[in-house]
């Protein structure tokens, strides 16, 4: 399959001529590239993804595909495959109608139709449900069918809006798996928009995480989770703890600071709260100058139990602190 | 003013000796009237209408499609809907004060009219009327009641609820039975005073909207008298229902069957030749028996059944009264808003 | 629709609210229906006027109907009517709707009230405004003037149910076929017209039945010898009331019933878009 690069130029986009949804924004995806959208809703994220797609004309910048200018090319001649949060099945047509409807746009031959269509349909495991309506699966059958309805045409582009935010918890979980299995197979390019940011630090190759329309930070989920760049990608991204020193604000990841005894302590402070969550149990402790931070103690060997009330000691290293943008 | 027997001999000879295109125009005349259905309107389609047809060299366009009046209100006066209008008589009124239909057709226009018996163009009468009915009292045979010889035996207590008349803002015998009943308990038909206070004491009433409701609810026995007009009684003679038709002894009101012709009529020739056609003889007959519509043309000879159940003399026909429409149209909006209070408690 | 009424009565073997509720429910079906079968009984009822409690069964007005040609050419005339306007309304609404909610027309919510006007106009001035229209502008009383009129009141009625379903459709599924390749018209054809054809025929069928049964729109726009069926009754019960009127009647709710019958057949007017 082939797989192209993305770019945003300089894309701004407002709505009733009033409200500033995307504003400047510049992107570069590379061809075959998971690449997800990250913030939260009313971020531009969506919008941003719907330019791609040409549902939606940048009012000033330009969208290019493979280095091309698409800007003005109409939705149906770019040659891309979507996945709507909400399926955006063909209520009328069966499942196999659905998968093909695609190809049968493009003017393929019948018979390439139906075994294409089949295998696409072995490739999400719904084997032998083609003849069904959508109405008659589940949630989770619904978007394999859209992911092979999207699949089959074999674009170079795969757009996918929430395409997991239906699901539950479980079902979302094996469906990242599978998604990301699917797009590295299939080596196209994917801009998958989300709000959640542990689906997109699971999945992602690079994340771009947006805020009011703009950029904040563009990066790999480590890169992001770990050196966020603004307060906004700290705090949207995790549990942080931000420290204002000497007036520069710090971000220090929980799982940073170490509980000590109170002579190694930097800081000394007693236990507010406990939530135990399984692989680890996150702290909040009043500190003795009246700040609240947070910290993780992961569970690797006999867990020490500690109980709200109890006095600790706080300790972290200045290279884990990371200085933010002002 | 051309008579119609010479514009008839003058177009005959025409036909003969012009070329064909205005014998084709001839034909092509199509003459818009409005008329009754039910049996009327059978015998008009089946016999009446295409012998005139035929005889004429013209087709008719007969609407039998109510309400005839607001239609031929709402077009236009140079070319109205309808050349010939064939209603009752409040009806014709109503468009005669809006010049909409002509004042007199005398026998200038139509010969015939010189036979009528004076009901048929009196000064009661815009147009011509060519039947009337009598309107007086229906009632059953086997309830033991005695057969009525006065209006005033329709205000007999036995008959609480089992009386019946019209709703008088919609149906012109309601409107005929209301004056009649300032005829009988007051001064005359004029008396709306009395006419009110008498309407007062025929409740409780059944009223209906047209004289076929009336009909049936004698038949079905719902009522055991009502206001009715002599045809819609002897209409089921024969047949073996226990009702009968009663002339009060203070008269009967006249029902009559008006035709008239639009001032804008293009083909007022042929609209007087068919009023001429309705009051011939055995046109006449043949409708009055098909329907017992006492004709006007005093000439007609009906077979004796008929003769005698209908006004077919001097002597029967000077039983008829005939309300004055002009006068009563006139104030019809107050009339209507004063029995609608009364008949509502 | 059942399944919530099942579990209230798994939970609870009595309930007053919900006899009372079924009691409420068979009352209005009772009172939907009674006209029905009162008609269809004096339909039968061999007497000639109409009586209750009937007297016997007979055909013998449903053989007056079927043999007076004026019933029949009146019947065949409505219904001739009614397949046009089924026709133009379906057309001229499913248009309208498409416009009214996908347009982007400036003043939408006034073209909406427009477009559903001849709804709050009484269907007598309609008529009456029609045939001095006609009769200004010189075309007579034509049998498609008829069917422009019952058009008219017709279409309002295709415009509610198919901006209902537009109302309640899912655009994504338009994009999405648009992303796949579908031209602007092939979306159309493939997927907005499937998905919004149940509410446009649910309305097609309001509007047959409309035409159908038109009487005051019909009263002023029918001509001699070209009489739809409800003013050839209306002007029959004049003169002569008896059980033709009733069987014609029967005769008219039959051939309804019938064609919505036919036509969910044909085109199924139950929706499978998720409403």
């Amino acid at each position: 399959m082939t797989s192209a690069t993305i770019r945003l130029d300089d894309v701004t986009k407002t709505f009733d001529g009033r409200v500033l949804a995307v504003d400047g924004v510049t992107l570069d995806i590379a061809a075959g590239e998971f690449f997800s959208l990250l913030g939260p809703s009313g971020c531009g994220k969506t919008t941003s993804l719907r330019m791609i797609a040409g549902f939606e004309l940048p009012d000033s910048g330009r969208v290019h595909v493979a280095g091309r200018d698409i800007t003005d090319l109409p939705v149906h001649k770019r040659d891309m495959g979507m996945v709507f949060q909400s399926y955006a099945l063909f209520p009328h047509r069966t499942v196999a109608e659905n998968v093909a409807f695609g190809l049968r746009m493009r003017e393929v031959p019948k018979p390439d139709i139906e075994r294409r269509v089949k295998a696409a349909l072995a490739q999400v495991a719904l084997t032998g449900l083609e003849e069904r309506k959508p109405g008659q699966l589940s949630g989770g059958q619904q978007q394999r069918v859209a992911l092979a309805r999207a699949l089959v045409v074999e674009p170079p582009v795969l757009l996918c809006d929430e395409p997991l935010g239906a699901l539950d918890r479980k079902l979302r979980q094996q469906m990242q798996f599978e998604l990301k299995e699917l797009q590295k197979r299939l080596g196209v390019t994917l801009v998958f928009v989300t709000h959640d940011q542990e689906e997109a630090l699971a999945m992602s190759d690079r994340i771009a995480v947006m805020n009011h329309g703009k950029v904040e930070q563009v990066g790999a989920p480590t890169e992001i989770y770990e050196r966020p760049r603004t307060r906004f990608v700290a705090d949207f991204i995790g549990e942080i703890n931000i420290l204002e020193e000497a007036g520069r604000a710090r971000a220090l990841r929980p799982e940073k600071i170490r509980l000590v005894p109170p002579a190694e302590a930097r800081v000394a402070g007693t236990i507010e709260t406990a939530n135990f969550l399984g692989g680890s149990t996150l702290y909040r402790i009043r500190a003795a100058d009246g700040r609240t931070l947070l910290t993780r103690e992961t569970h690797a060997g006999e867990r020490s139990p500690r109980a709200p009330g109890d006095p600790v000691g706080l300790a972290w290293s200045d290279s884990d602190a990371v200085a933010l943008e002002a | 003013m051309i008579s119609r027997r010479t514009l008839l001999g003058t177009s005959a000879v025409a036909a003969a000796t012009l070329a064909a295109p205005s014998i084709l125009h001839a034909q092509a005349k199509t003459l818009k009237i409005t008329t009754w259905g039910g049996k009327w309107g059978e015998i008009m389609k089946a016999t009446v209408l295409p012998a005139f047809e035929k005889e004429f060299k013209c087709t008719v366009s007969a609407d039998q499609a109510f309400p005839y009046v607001p239609k031929l209100q709402a077009s236009p006066k140079n070319d109205p809907l309808y050349d010939v209008l064939h209603t009752n008589s409040n009806e014709q009124w109503n468009c005669f004060t809006e010049g909409l239909v002509m004042q007199k057709i005398t026998a200038k226009e139509a010969p015939n009219v010189a036979d009528v018996y004076p009901w048929a163009v009196s000064d009661k009468i815009v147009g011509v009327a060519i039947f009337t009915s009598a309107i007086g009292l229906g009632f059953r045979t086997d309830k033991g009641l005695a057969k009525p010889t006065s209006w005033k035996d329709l205000a007999d207590p036995k008959l609480a609820g089992a009386r019946g008349s019209y709703i008088i803002p919609v149906n012109s015998l309601g409107q005929c039975h209301l004056m009649m009943l300032g005829k009988i308990y007051g001064k005359g038909l004029q008396d709306l005073d009395a006419a009110y206070k008498a309407l007062e004491q025929l409740k409780p009433i059944k009223l209906v909207d047209f004289t076929g409701q009336m009909e049936k609810m004698l038949l079905s026995g719902e009522v055991s008298m009502g206001v009715i007009h002599d045809s819609g009684v002897y209409r089921y003679d024969g047949q073996n229902q226990p009702v009968d038709f009663a002339s009060p002894s203070e008269g009967v009101m006249a029902l009559e069957q008006v035709l008239n012709v639009t001032p804008g009529s293009k083909v007022k020739e042929l609209a007087f030749g068919y009023i001429d056609y309705m009051l011939r003889p055995d046109t006449q007959k043949l409708l009055a028996e098909g329907v017992w519509y006492s004709p006007a043309n005093k000439k007609v000879k009906l077979d004796a059944k008929y003769d005698a159940k209908l006004l077919t003399t001097e002597a029967k026909v000077a039983t008829l009264i005939q309300p004055d429409w002009k006068w009563y149209n006139a104030r019809k909006e107050d009339i209507d808003a004063r029995v609608t209070k009364i008949l509502k408690g | 629709m059942s399944a919530p009424l099942q579990t209230i009565r798994n939970k609870q073997p009595f309930d007053a609210g919900r006899a009372a509720y079924l009691t409420l429910n068979g009352l209005l079906l009772a009172f939907l229906l009674a006209p029905i079968a009162i008609v269809l009984a004096f339909a039968l009822n061999p007497t000639p006027y109409i009586s209750f409690p009937p007297v016997g069964v007979s055909l013998r007005w449903f053989e007056k109907f079927f043999r007076t040609p004026e019933f029949t050419n009146a019947l065949l005339l409505s219904l001739w009517i009614a397949g046009c306007v089924l026709v133009l309304s379906i057309v001229i609404g499913g248009a309208c709707a498409l416009a009214l909610a996908r347009g982007n027309l400036p003043g939408r919510s006034f073209l909406t009230a427009f477009f559903m006007s001849p709804l709050m106009l009484p269907a007598i001035l309609t008529g009456l405004a029609l045939f001095q229209s006609y009769l200004l502008v010189g075309i007579g009383r034509p049998v498609w003037g008829l069917i422009l009129a019952h058009t008219l009141v017709a279409v309002p009625y295709v415009i509610r149910t198919t901006l209902a379903v537009l109302h309640n459709f899912d655009r994504r599924i338009e994009e999405a076929a648009a992303v796949l390749g579908a031209s602007p018209t092939r979306v159309f054809f493939e997927v907005t017209l499937p998905l919004i054809r149940p509410g446009v025929f649910a309305g097609g069928v309001f509007a047959f039945i409309v035409s159908f049964d038109q009487f005051p729109v019909s009263l002023f726009l029918v001509v001699p010898k070209g009489e739809t069926l409800p003013v050839v009754l209306f002007n029959y019960m004049k003169f002569d009331l008896d059980g033709a009127i009733a069987a014609a009647s029967m005769v008219s709710i039959l051939l309804a019933l019938s064609v919505v019958l036919v036509l969910e057949r044909l085109i199924g007017l139950k929706a499978y878009v998720k409403l």
